[in-house]
Parts: C-alpha cells; sequence; structure tokens
C-alpha cells in the first residue's frame, strides 16, 4: 500500500511539472501532504494508538491544510499573476524530470541489491527531491521557490518514512515545526518584498554580489 | 540538572520575558543576566568544576564543552555591546528589529546550546534549523532593500541545505541497516561506538551530504553566498555573533559524522573531501579579497577563509587537528573585535563601500586602531593567538608540500588584497572633490573596551596556553583518533 | 485455423459497428444536458452517417487518386482494427501473439492515409491540419506502447485479449498500476479521436482545428467513412479504456459484460464532464500534456521493470 501511495505521489510530481498555474501548485502540496500522512498511518493500521497518531495528525494539520492555505493567502493578498512564469519550456522541463526519475529508479533498483530499502518509496521520494530543486531553480516566482522547497522537503518526509529507523516523536514535532517556521518566515519575508520592490521574482534579488 | 536548567531552560525563560516586557534596558538586563550565568556554567563545565551527568539526549564530551564555551563567550560579548549599539542614532527604520532583537538573541542561545550538546543527530537538525530562524529576523535588522535581499537568500539557501544534511542522517540510518543497530536512535555516542560495523557506501554519502548541507551554514565554498550576503548586511554584532560561533556550531554537525567514520575506512575518504572543501575556500576567499568593493563582506570572505583553514586543518588530521579546533577558538575572538569596529565604521560613515571610507585612523582613533589590531589579528601576526594555531595547521601540512605551498600562496595573496583594502580604508586621505560627512569625534565606548579586552585575551592564549584548553583539545584529538 | 472460425468472435465486430455512433450521440447528449441545453437525439449520428451516403461526392480539381483511395483505405484499417478488441468474454476473430502492434499500425495506416488525403487536396488549410495532426501523433503513439506495452510486459502476453484476461483487480499494488494506465489511455483517446482537451470537435474555426480541418474537402460517401472511421476510433478507444476495469468475464460472461456496458457509460459520462469543464489547451501546450501522459507510462514501466516485488 506505501508502494501504491509512492506513486501517486509520484504522478503529482509529474503534474506539478506540467502544470503552469498557481492554484494547481498549492492544491498539489496538499494533495501531497494527505498522501504523506496516509503512508505514515499505514503501516500501524491494525493497531492504531493516540501515541502513533500524534505525527500523522500534526503532519496532515501542518503539510494539508496550514501550509497550503497559508501559501493560498499571500497568492491572493499580493495579487500574485496565477501563472508561475518557468524559465525553461515546459516541455523540456518534464523530459529531464522524466529523465532524472527514471535514474532514480534504475538507482533505487540497484541500491535495494544491498540494502533493504524499499525501492519505490525511496526513488518516489528521491524523484521529489530532484523536482523539488529543479522547481526551485527553473522557476521565477519566489512564492514558487517556496512550493519548491515544500515539494523537496515533503521528498525527505518520505524517505524518512521508507526508512526503518524512527524518531522520537520530540524530534519529528520539532522538525515539522521547524518547515511550518521556515515556510512562514518565507512568506513573511515575500510580504516585505512585495513592499519594498514592485515585483516578486528572483530578478529583484540582485543587488548583493561582488 | 542544575547546568540544563541554566543552559537551556534559561534562554526559555529569556524569551518569553523578552517577549512580554517592552522596556530595552529590562530586555538587556535580563538577556545579559542569562548570558553570564551561561558563560559561568559553561566555563565551570569546560574547565571540569562540574560533571553534568550524560543522557540519552544529551552529551558533554570535550568537542561540546569548547564548542560550549565558545558559544557562551561569543554571545556574552555580543549582549554587552548590543545595548549601546540599539541606542545608538538610527540609521534607517531599524524600530521594527530593535522590538525582537533580545528575544532572537536568546532562541539563538537555546537553539545553539541545544545543537551543541545534543547527543541525538536529529535532536541536532532541528536544533540547527531553528538556530538558522533565529538568525533571520536578526539579518533584516536593518530593514533595508538589502537586508532583504540578504535574508531571504539566507533563510532559503541554509533551509534547503540543511534539507540536505537531513537527508545525509537518513542515509546514517540507512547505513546501519542490517546491523546491530538497526532500527535504533540515530545517537552519535551508539553510531561511534559500533561505526565499524556500519556500511561504508552510505556512509560516505551520509557524510558528502551533511557536509554539503551545512557548508551553507558554515560557509565552506562553494556554498557561502548566502552566509556572506547574510553576514554582511546583518547589523554587527549579529555578524560577529554569527561569525563566532554560528559557524562553529554547523560545522561541529559535520564533526560528528566525521567522528563516526572516523575508526572506518571511510575516514581518509571524509579527510580528502575536507582538504578539497578546505582548498576551495580558501581560493575563494583569495579571489574575492581582491574583488570586494564593501569591507564588511571583504571581514565575511575572511570567514569564509578561515573556515576553510579550519576545514582543511580537520581533514589533514594530526596535529593539523589540533591547530583546527584552536584556531576556531581564535577566530571567534577575532572576529568579534573586526565587526565591532567595522560596524563602528559603518555607523560613522554611513556606508558599507571601501571607496567611501578613508582616514579612519584620524577621523575614529580608537576604532581606527582597535581595526588594525585586529586585521594584524586575523592575518595571523605573530603575538595573537591565530598565528599559533596556523602555525599548528602548517606543520601538520608538512607532509603534503604541494599542498602547503598552495595554501601559503594563497594566504600571502589573501594578507595583500586584504592589507590594500584595509590600509586604503584606515590611510588614504580624503580624494579633493569629497563630500566629506561631518565625522563626530569618538568617545571610548563599550565596543572599544571589548576589542581591547578581546584583542588581549588573543594574545594572552596564544602567548601563555591555559593547560585547561590545551588538554581539552588534546582529548578532542583523543576522540578523534588522534594520536599525538 | 480456427481464429476464423469463432463465429462468436463475430459479436464484437458488430457491436463496434452497429453501436459506435450511438456511443458519440450519447456523448453528445450528455454534453448538452451538462451546459443546459436539450440538444440532438441519441440517434442523430446515425441520421447524420445516412444522410452522407445520400448526398453527392465532388472532388477539387486538384485532387489525384489519393484523394479517393485515402477514405476507403483509412476506413478499412480501422475496421480491422476492430476486429482485434475483445467485448466482454468473447474472443475476437482476430487475435494473435503480437497483435499490440498490428493494432497500433493499422490505426496508424489510417492515421497515414487520411493525412495523405488531406495533402492531396492542395489547400493551404488541410495541410496545416495535417502538419498538426501528424505533429501530435508523434506524441500520443509513445502513450499507447507504454501503456499497453508495459501491461503487455507485465503479463507476458502479446496478444490485446490475453492482455486483458490477465488483468487482476484483487491486488492494490497492480490495481494502481491499472488506474495509472487508465489516466494516459485517456489521454491517449482524447488525443486520437480529436475530443475537446486537445482539439474541438464542434469548432469549425479553421485555425483551432486539428481533425476537422483535414476532413474540410470531403464530401458525400468520402465523408461518410471519414466520420464513420472516427466514430469508431472512438469506440475503439472507449473499449481499450473500458477493458482495463473488467476482469469479471472469465468467471461469469455476462456479468462481464454488463459491467462492460456501465464502464463504456461511465466513460461517455467522463469524456462529457472532461469536454464541459475544460477549455481546449494552447496549441503550443498540447505536447507538454501528452508527453505527460507518456510519462505516466514511462513511471509504470520503470516499477515494474525495476522494482518488481
Amino acid at each position: 500500500m506505501e508502494n501504491v501511495l509512492s506513486i501517486l505521489f509520484c504522478l503529482t510530481l509529474l503534474y506539478i511539472v506540467v502544470t503552469s498555474r498557481l492554484k494547481t501548485y498549492v492544491s498539489i502540496l496538499r494533495t501531497q501532504g494527505i498522501l504523506l500522512s496516509a503512508i505514515m498511518v499505514f503501516p500501524f493500521i491494525n493497531h492504531l494508538s493516540v501515541h502513533i497518531l500524534i505525527i500523522p495528525i500534526t503532519s496532515f494539520i501542518v503539510k494539508a491544510v496550514i501550509i497550503p492555505r497559508f501559501i493560498n493567502k499571500i497568492v491572493i493578498d499580493l495579487d500574485v499573476k496565477r501563472i508561475v512564469e518557468p524559465s525553461i519550456q515546459p516541455f523540456n522541463f518534464l523530459l529531464l524530470t522524466v529523465a532524472s526519475m527514471s535514474v532514480m529508479f534504475v538507482s533505487a533498483h540497484v541500491l535495494s541489491g544491498f540494502t533493504p530499502i524499499e525501492p519505490i518509496p525511496f526513488a518516489s521520494a528521491f524523484s521529489a527531491i530532484i523536482v523539488g530543486i529543479y522547481i526551485i531553480i527553473f522557476r521565477k516566482k519566489l512564492i514558487v521557490h517556496v512550493v519548491g522547497f515544500m515539494i523537496l522537503e515533503n521528498g525527505i518526509f518520505l524517505f524518512g518514512t521508507s526508512v526503518a529507523g524512527e524518531m522520537p516523536t520530540i524530534v519529528e514535532l520539532g522538525a515539522m515545526l521547524d518547515v511550518f517556521v521556515v515556510v512562514f518566515l518565507m512568506g513573511i519575508t515575500i510580504n516585505k518584498i512585495r513592499s519594498t520592490f514592485t515585483q516578486q521574482d528572483v530578478s529583484v534579488l540582485g543587488r548583493l554580489k561582488d | 540538572m542544575t547546568e540544563l536548567i541554566i543552559l537551556l531552560g534559561l534562554p526559555l525563560i529569556g524569551i518569553g520575558a523578552n517577549y512580554l516586557l517592552r522596556s530595552r534596558k529590562a530586555q538587556f538586563g535580563i538577556s545579559l543576566l542569562i548570558a553570564g550565568l551561561h558563560l559561568g556554567v559553561s566555563f565551570l563545565i569546560f574547565s571540569g568544576v562540574v560533571h553534568p551527568a550524560d543522557n540519552e539526549f544529551i552529551r558533554f564530551d570535550a568537542l561540546s564543552r569548547l564548542f560550549l564555551l565558545i558559544l557562551s563567550h561569543v554571545y556574552f560579548w555580543v549582549v554587552l555591546v548590543s545595548y549601546s549599539y540599539l541606542n545608538r542614532p538610527t540609521l534607517v527604520n531599524e524600530e521594527s528589529g530593535k522590538r525582537l532583537y533580545f528575544m532572537m538573541l536568546n532562541l539563538f542561545l537555546f537553539a545553539n546550546t541545544m545543537a551543541l550538546i545534543s547527543n541525538h543527530l536529529g535532536l541536532f537538525w532541528v536544533a540547527s534549523e531553528t538556530t538558522t530562524l533565529s538568525v533571520a529576523p536578526l539579518i533584516y535588522y536593518y530593514a533595508d532593500e538589502e537586508s532583504l535581499e540578504a535574508m531571504w537568500k539566507y533563510l532559503f539557501l541554509v533551509s534547503v541545505g540543511i534539507a540536505f544534511a537531513f537527508i545525509g542522517l537518513l542515509f546514517l540510518t540507512l547505513s546501519a541497516s542490517g546491523t546491530a543497530i538497526a532500527g535504533q536512535q540515530l545517537l552519535i555516542s551508539t553510531y561511534t561506538r559500533y561505526s565499524v560495523l556500519l556500511n561504508p557506501i552510505w556512509l560516505k554519502a551520509s557524510f558528502i551530504f551533511v557536509l554539503v548541507g551545512l557548508s551553507t551554514k558554515i560557509g565552506i565554498a562553494p556554498m557561502h553566498p548566502g552566509d556572506i550576503d547574510a553576514t554582511s548586511n546583518a547589523p554587527s554584532p549579529i555578524a560577529a555573533l554569527m561569525s563566532g560561533s554560528l559557524r562553529g556550531t554547523a560545522l561541529i554537525g559535520v564533526l560528528r559524522i566525521y567522528q563516526i567514520m572516523v575508526p572506518t575506512a571511510t575516514a581518509e575518504f571524509a579527510r580528502t573531501i575536507m582538504v578539497i572543501g578546505g582548498m576551495f575556500s580558501l581560493f575563494v576567499a583569495f579571489v574575492f579579497m581582491f574583488k570586494v568593493v564593501n569591507y564588511k563582506r571583504m571581514i565575511a570572505y575572511s570567514s569564509v577563509e578561515h573556515l576553510g583553514l579550519i576545514t582543511l586543518g580537520i581533514g589533514t588530521g594530526g596535529i593539523a587537528f589540533v591547530g583546527a579546533m584552536l584556531h576556531t577558538v581564535f577566530n571567534s575572538l577575532t572576529k568579534m573585535v573586526l565587526f565591532f569596529n567595522a560596524g563602528n565604521i559603518h555607523r560613522s560613515y554611513r556606508s558599507r563601500e571601501v571607496s567611501s571610507v578613508w582616514n579612519v585612523l584620524n577621523a575614529m582613533p580608537w576604532t581606527g586602531w582597535l581595526f588594525l589590531a585586529g586585521f594584524f589579528a586575523i592575518i595571523a601576526m605573530p603575538p595573537f593567538g591565530i598565528f599559533f594555531s596556523e602555525l599548528m595547521i602548517f606543520q601538520g601540512l608538512m607532509s603534503r608540500p604541494w599542498l602547503l605551498a598552495g595554501v601559503m600562496f594563497l594566504l600571502f595573496f589573501i594578507f595583500v588584497g586584504m592589507s590594500k583594502t584595509v590600509f586604503r580604508m584606515l590611510y588614504a586621505a580624503p580624494p579633493s572633490d569629497a563630500v566629506q560627512a561631518e565625522i563626530p569625534a569618538e568617545k571610548f565606548d563599550i565596543m572599544h573596551f571589548a576589542s581591547i579586552v578581546l584583542l588581549a585575551a588573543l594574545v594572552a592564549l596564544g602567548v601563555g596556553m591555559p593547560a585547561q584548553l590545551y588538554a581539552t583539545v588534546v582529548q578532542i584529538s583523543k576522540d578523534f583518533g588522534i594520536v599525538l | 485455423m480456427d481464429i476464423f472460425l469463432n463465429i462468436q468472435g463475430l459479436f464484437p465486430f458488430l457491436f463496434i459497428l452497429g453501436i459506435s455512433p450511438l456511443l458519440v450521440g450519447l456523448i453528445n447528449k450528455q454534453k448538452a444536458l451538462l451546459t443546459g441545453r436539450i440538444g440532438a437525439p441519441l440517434w442523430q449520428p446515425y441520421f447524420d452517417l445516412l444522410r452522407l451516403t445520400r448526398k453527392e461526392t465532388i472532388y477539387a480539381v486538384t485532387a489525384s487518386f489519393v484523394s479517393r483511395l485515402a477514405p476507403v483505405v483509412a476506413f478499412a484499417a480501422v475496421l480491422i482494427s476492430s476486429l482485434m478488441l475483445p467485448i466482454g468474454y468473447v474472443k475476437p476473430i482476430l487475435s494473435f501473439n503480437g497483435d499490440i502492434i498490428v493494432f497500433a499500425y493499422l490505426l496508424g495506416l489510417a492515421r497515414f492515409f487520411q493525412i495523405l488525403g488531406a495533402m492531396d487536396i492542395g489547400s493551404s488549410f488541410e495541410g496545416m491540419g495535417a502538419a498538426r495532426e501528424a505533429t501530435f501523433a508523434v506524441f500520443a503513439e509513445p502513450i499507447y506502447f507504454f501503456t499497453l506495452g508495459s501491461l503487455a510486459f507485465i503479463s507476458g502476453h502479446t496478444s490485446i485479449y490475453d492482455i486483458y484476461h490477465s488483468i487482476r483487480l484483487d491486488n492494490p499494488t497492480s490495481l494502481v498500476f491499472i488506474i495509472v494506465s487508465s489516466i494516459s489511455a485517456f489521454f491517449l483517446m482524447m488525443t486520437e479521436c480529436s475530443r475537446m482537451p486537445i482539439d474541438d470537435p464542434n469548432t469549425h474555426l479553421e485555425l483551432t482545428m486539428i481533425h476537422e480541418v483535414m476532413i474540410l474537402d470531403n464530401s458525400g460517401i468520402d465523408l461518410f467513412l471519414y466520420q464513420y472511421s472516427s466514430f469508431i476510433k472512438i469506440m475503439i478507444y472507449a473499449i481499450y479504456e473500458a477493458s482495463f476495469f473488467n476482469p469479471f468475464s472469465m468467471q461469469n460472461p455476462w456479468l462481464g459484460f454488463s459491467v462492460f456496458i456501465v464502464m463504456l457509460l461511465l466513460l461517455t459520462a467522463l469524456i462529457a464532464w472532461v469536454e464541459t469543464m475544460i477549455a481546449r489547451f494552447k496549441m503550443k501546450s498540447i505536447p507538454q500534456y501528452l508527453l505527460f501522459a507518456t510519462a505516466i507510462g514511462i513511471l509504470n514501466l520503470l516499477i515494474y521493470t525495476f522494482v518488481r516485488q
């Protein structure tokens, strides 16, 4: 079942590469949050307890509810144009993504030969990490960079759940809080950038260099 | 237990108190009290008077003790000068920054302490991400376009970097699969004990990811740009805090992974990577030292240079490792002097551009001479401590003459580039057509006092090394499997 | 040659021939209802076809024999490919190992002749339509091979009938695989049948059309053949899509057949819904959506090549 959800996770990645609407980006983030929480719950489906459910529920609240809402709010407040403004042809971007994904799946296959990893979640997670980085590189809007960062984080999260060792609850909660605050701070910064500069894409960030 | 309450609990209380209190004087008083107590406790722990009990999450080994003392010390001086810094005539619209200032400093102290003494790598990760969060609003102190850009870049680059470090930690978990410690917590003590069992491929991958990720915070090239922008645009005490202690906190993460790798066959790999990273940082500092037009950026690049030297020393091993550990101490002291005085210059000349600063020695004698002394300290002139630690690093590099020659070459030209800029600022006569802003006559203030004390400490520590410091450094070397 | 002796196999063929205009009528009716119109009667496509048979066939003065040949060849190719599809439990007339390739290239042949016929007329409009059709065909063909091809790869069969009968829905992993495949198969259907997000079957603004513009100068029996073959194509792809979810025919033929009919009805509803809700893609961004569908297929193949349990 984790495999199934991971495959769906991969599909969201492919779709985010194709689409060019900010709204879709946010709803994909939401979908990924739901998928991740489901992946976390699934191994314990037979012996649920409050203690086990703390992390999935928090991650659901943070990743599927609060952060997408927050990003939506920024988009509406700042009246960001609803197109993501790619700096690369979507077609080439998709080709690049498919190629990277293939590399990930092949390496997951190779790696699973000598390490007990779950190949599908592993490859999906690393695809997400790569897609997140690509989005940060190939998109101009700062708010889209935040989405890219969140996708990267989701990938890491998925990887974390697929690796056997579990972190203590306090650490996981701390990590979740950190990610949330980072996104929150980024949102505030974008707000400030909006009030300081006229645009909100990377072109305004060119003052500091040697 | 008392120690933990003072080290971790007091900063937490400080956050709350600073949130509630509106008077800046009260905020300063509380923060200084906390800083003083923190410094006292970490000094007691460092000198071995107090032995806090280790538990699953917290450990005070020699490395933590040394870095904790560096943190407390830098933090204490920064808090001490902060009050007068905040009360200075306002440059721009920094009022909003002042409100958060002490609260964020307390958060910084809490997160950094947590990162330094944590025995659980996950906890370390959370804490070091929190340090980024605490520092980001402080970078935005001046609330102008540059600081906004610097804050965004720092926040974003470091967050992505830290995310990479987390991947590295997960790889570390993977390296344990199939061994006796599979499925156990990511405790440094456990992993160090059973490191020979770990899978070398995952261990190497882990090291690379952690090093690359934390490099954004440490400032090792090529991941340094966010750090440079942040340090050069933050207010001077914060810049001193970042250069003096935050970089060290990130470095400790890399050191922990390296410590796990030491007994295994992969140690050589880690050392090679660190030597490459160190050399590349020196090279980047060398290139940019000739290009800089902004003196705070120059000091920031000097941080890249020195962190590069430290990484190089750690990678070289042997006596160079000892040198590198001492270098972290001396570097933190020197960077404070430089940033404090650069802050003074910035305030009087209202510019960070080298070209609009001249004749500092006459206009601001205290600042000018102290800046000059700090400059001599950072380029490793003999009476200052950095000379001795660099000498130890070079001694360790003796076995690789080509590398040593390269390092010497780069350091020499960094010296040339830096001195060109510094002497121009200090001595150059104002150009005839310059519209000289009136520089107010300078009074001796707390920043000068701090600089003098720090320079004196630097000389004292260099000339007569305290036995306790040396013993701690030797203990760290022993923990890292170095036989002296 | 017992495949030719299979009288039952005639049933799918007749079913496809007879029902395909009704399927189009259903789609149109539902679209009309969704947009708040009453719409043409369900039987309208039959009437249209009947009308066309009674019309005179006119050829452009520049047209050569290719124009006369093209509709016939296209229709014949589509007819033959429809012989290979199973409906419910019934084994089709033509079923042999490797028929997935033949199936694809028969449809390719039909398209090829259609393009040729369009270019033969010598009008710049038809030329443009032909160019677009050819371009998008390049992106559409991989979708077919990655979806059905990866299914073939997994099941180890190379005949459409065998592949569909090897599908099992009880295992969640293969279920998700089927769902994922059907998403890209849906894209394929929309492309191949010139439906809404890719092409607009209703518009007669030449700049936006793909399929319709190619048959602009055809009339009478030629147009009848083209229209009929496009109806059959929709039917073929609908079956192709609906059969993914129809593993029941092995146990119970009647259950299988009724599930199949329900799936077809659902599919028409889905097509109508999509065509109502989604605006046509920009011509420029069609390739990336087609590549997206291909990517899904590649993903499937990757998963089952490298990480099969």
